[in-house]
């Protein structure tokens, strides 16, 4: 016994995890081979194996150690004796980890729950559902989204930005817009903005809006390549992919909202994510509303190689990354979009210009 | 007993800012580490009779919890959200209905969550070795808190104190030390006394709102006319000199006093009943009774939650700035903050974010240094067992095994408090 390290016990008490009260430790000591700490209380002796023993981590209290031992989860050793703990080889080592496996079997069913939520289960439900909203609440959500997009895009943060309706500017529009729609009874009316911004895009939301940029005319080398992202932003409408589209943001916001949680202030990533996952419609929206967009300007005697014209300026401006990237650039199969408008051009057909020349320099000037 | 607190508060600031910013490197994983340290900090800092309490939570479990909660709500929240917003837009023609039916449906959800968290952290709480728990009965609760709420609401507040005698009853006879199980005693009337501030601020704001509303009125030709009286008001604030006639302007400063008042009032209620009720739970041989004084938890919070957000408001219009210098506003506010401009774009998105995440971290751990640490050590400092006998006949329950932890009330955004 004599070769045993014995410690000062002023101050320690050994809780046998049974009873809320302090048994008195007399002596502790470690075993002349330092392979058991031994605590002796007034009610007997416990021993714990010296390899065994942790000490509870972030204490508030500097110096003093709450000590454990492996092989009894409950018992708890007090000391505000730090030369305790310094003595044993495992200490400061974590508590043997358990139940990983069930964590990862957790994780991966989580992870794979929001996959097939997002990627599988709200986009049929929403495809399926969008068939039966009625046109009156697609025009509310329209009316709905319209406001928003107009006040989020607005730089003074207080006004929503101004629509372009110069005079002849709208003439020259609707002229435009009726050589597309006119007799073609689609399901819904055709409704078509433009918004004083420079940002190269166009886009479609539900109840038949179809909203162009001032950025888009800038860039259009000539009307019919106006007047084929109107075709294809229409073919948007019919197959009701915007109202789709809204429908599964409803869905897979609250999905992502209780993945991030309250880190951070959830709301501003979730905002973030959304913006990210719902930049684009599907590959074959695109195609099926370009395909829909290149039949509506052969039918209307337009060249439907303007659609290609247009993709082709868009990629000589910007390159892959900017502006309208968003919506047509950044589709891996752009090349294919432009050969599939350039085939619907057909030798020796008759095109005549959408728009004249008069009419095409009022649209260029819809907001001044 | 007594009980001591023995935490420094600048031991705590590190803690908190060292796994704040794991948070931050892990995207949020870290959080449930955090979370576990910042208890077992707190929790070791209170000791009943010179023991400390302790936090056996484990990290592992709350991710573990965490990810459960996912597999079920996603499906729940996913699907419903969905189907709520197509009815609200086919049937209502409008988003409104949609989004209310949608918190509407979160609610009972909520206070489930709020009871499962309540009981793993007490099923995680030991003291001198023995363990806490709360018995199951987390849909029970939901129900009672929505029966309750509606009676507040429809006896406009006039049975507030009925609810909160009755959720507290509630969860306290279904808490256990050990063998013993505690008892929470009294009548909800005796709460009455809490309210008695608040109801004196709001006795005093009908009055002095009616005094400069309508018995003597400030404006005295605006009565009838809001966009007159909104105007005079812009008037007063932004072109002093041309404002019409005003009577006894000065009065106008009992506005923000009544205002301080009825806060005053709120934080009374809350911390006055958990006094009032604390000092009737009771377990066979064991009393408890507690001295919280409400104004000086008033106190702490006027101080700490003013210190965290001007930090965060300091913090945001930095941001703020920032972001306009990075996309390119420079022509408005000159050339000096416009070096971000010159940047790749991906990476000042990067150190925006950075900061985004930066500034929250910094107001989490003010927070956590100059609210929920004064208001811990005052409640453990007013807290006190006159009778502690019974302790000798309490002895260790069984582990509350529960797989999914707090993990609802993570994934629903509860977790903020400790």
């Amino acid at each position: 016994m004599s070769s045993n390290r014995s410690f000062d016990v002023t101050g320690a008490s050994y809780f046998d995890g049974d009873v809320p009260l302090p048994r008195n430790v007399r002596t502790l000591a470690l075993t002349d081979d330092g392979a058991t700490l031994e605590i002796e209380t007034d009610q007997g002796t416990v021993s714990w194996p010296a390899g065994s023993v942790r000490r509870v981590s972030d204490m508030a209290k500097q110096g003093a150690a709450i000590l454990r031992s492996t092989t009894d989860p409950l018992a708890r050793l007090c000391t505000p004796n730090p030369f305790v703990a310094a003595a044993l080889p495992r200490a400061n080592r974590a508590a043997p980890p358990k139940g990983r496996m069930r964590l990862a079997g957790w994780a991966l069913a989580a992870v794979g729950a929001v996959a097939v939520q997002i990627g599988i289960l709200i986009p049929l439900l929403a495809d399926n559902l969008a068939e039966y909203v009625p046109p009156a609440g697609e025009q509310a959500l329209g009316d709905a989204t319209f406001e928003q997009i107009r006040e989020v895009l607005s730089e003074t943060g207080t006004n929503p930005i101004p629509l372009c309706e110069n005079e002849k500017g709208r003439a020259a529009l609707d002229q435009a817009v009726a050589k597309l729609t006119d007799d073609r009874g689609f399901r819904q009316d055709i409704k078509v903005y433009v918004l004083d911004h420079s940002m190269i895009n166009a886009f479609a939301l539900p109840g038949g809006y179809v909203v162009l940029f001032r950025g888009l005319i800038d860039a259009a080398t000539g009307p019919d390549e106006v007047v084929a992202v109107l075709g294809h932003e229409i073919g948007h409408v019919i197959s009701r992919d915007p109202t789709r589209h809204a429908l599964r943001s409803a869905g897979s916001i609250g999905v992502l909202g209780l993945l991030f949680g309250d880190f951070a202030g959830g709301a501003a990533v979730l905002f973030l994510t959304e913006r990210l996952i719902s930049a684009q419609y599907s590959q074959e929206a695109e195609s099926g509303a370009d395909a829909f967009a290149l039949e509506l300007l052969a039918e209307a005697g337009i060249n439907p190689g303007a659609l290609g014209d247009l993709f082709e300026t868009m990629r000589r401006k910007h390159g892959e990354r900017d502006g309208v990237a968003a919506h047509f650039l950044s589709h891996p199969a752009l090349g294919e979009r432009i050969d599939a408008a350039r085939a619907a051009e057909k030798d020796g057909a008759n095109y005549t210009q959408s728009l004249d020349d008069a009419a095409w320099e009022a649209l260029r000037n819809i907001c001044e | 007993m007594g009980v001591e607190f023995v935490g420094k508060r600048g031991a705590l600031f590190w803690l908190a800012l060292k796994t704040g910013f794991f948070t931050i490197l892990t995207l949020g994983i870290y959080r449930f580490w955090m979370k576990t340290r910042l208890r077992r900090w707190y929790w070791s800092a209170i000791r009943p009779g010179g023991h400390p309490m302790e936090y056996v939570g484990d990290p592992f479990e709350k991710l573990l919890g965490f990810f459960i909660a996912v597999v079920i709500l996603t499906f729940y929240i996913g699907i419903v959200n969905l189907l709520l917003m197509f009815v609200s837009f086919s049937v209502f023609n409008s988003s409104w209905v949609g989004y209310l039916a949608s918190i509407a449906g979160v609610i009972p959800i909520w206070f489930y969550a709020r009871y499962r968290a309540r009981r793993y952290v007490l099923g995680r709480t030991r003291w001198r070795g023995v363990r806490f728990a709360l018995e199951p009965g987390a849909w029970g609760y939901a129900g009672r808190a929505m029966l309750y709420w509606f009676l507040t609401i429809i006896s406009l507040g006039v049975l507030w104190p009925r609810m909160t005698f009755l959720l507290e009853k509630y969860r306290t006879d279904r808490t256990y030390f050990g063998s013993a199980k505690l008892l929470q005693g009294g009548r909800w009337q005796m709460l009455y006394r809490a309210a008695i501030p608040f109801v004196l601020a709001l006795v005093a704001t009908s009055g002095v709102a009616a005094w400069l509303l309508l018995i003597d009125p400030v404006w005295p030709d605006t009565l009838s006319d809001v966009d007159r009286a909104i105007r005079s008001v812009y008037l007063l604030l932004f072109q002093d000199g041309e404002m019409l006639s005003m009577n006894w302007p000065e009065r106008l400063f009992l506005i923000p006093l009544c205002m301080s008042a009825l806060v005053y009032g709120a934080i009374h209620y809350r911390w006055a009943t958990k006094r009032i009720m604390a000092n009737h739970k009771s377990a066979d041989g064991v009393r408890f009774a507690s001295k919280i004084k409400p104004p000086r938890v008033t106190m702490i919070y006027v101080l700490g939650i003013s210190l965290s957000y001007s930090v965060l408001v300091f913090g945001l219009a930095l941001l703020i700035l920032l972001v306009i210098g990075a996309l390119g506003f420079d022509a408005v506010l000159g050339d000096d903050i416009a070096v971000m401009a010159d940047m790749p774009q991906w990476l000042s998105f990067v150190l925006l974010g950075a900061l985004y995440l930066g500034v929250f971290l910094l107001w989490g751990v003010l927070h956590n240094t100059f609210v929920t640490f004064p208001l811990m050590r005052h409640m453990a400092l007013t807290t006190t067992l006159p009778t502690a006998s019974g302790l000798a006949r309490i002895s260790q329950r069984t582990r509350d095994e529960f797989a999914e932890a707090e993990g609802f009330a993570e994934a629903l955004d509860l977790g903020a408090a400790i």
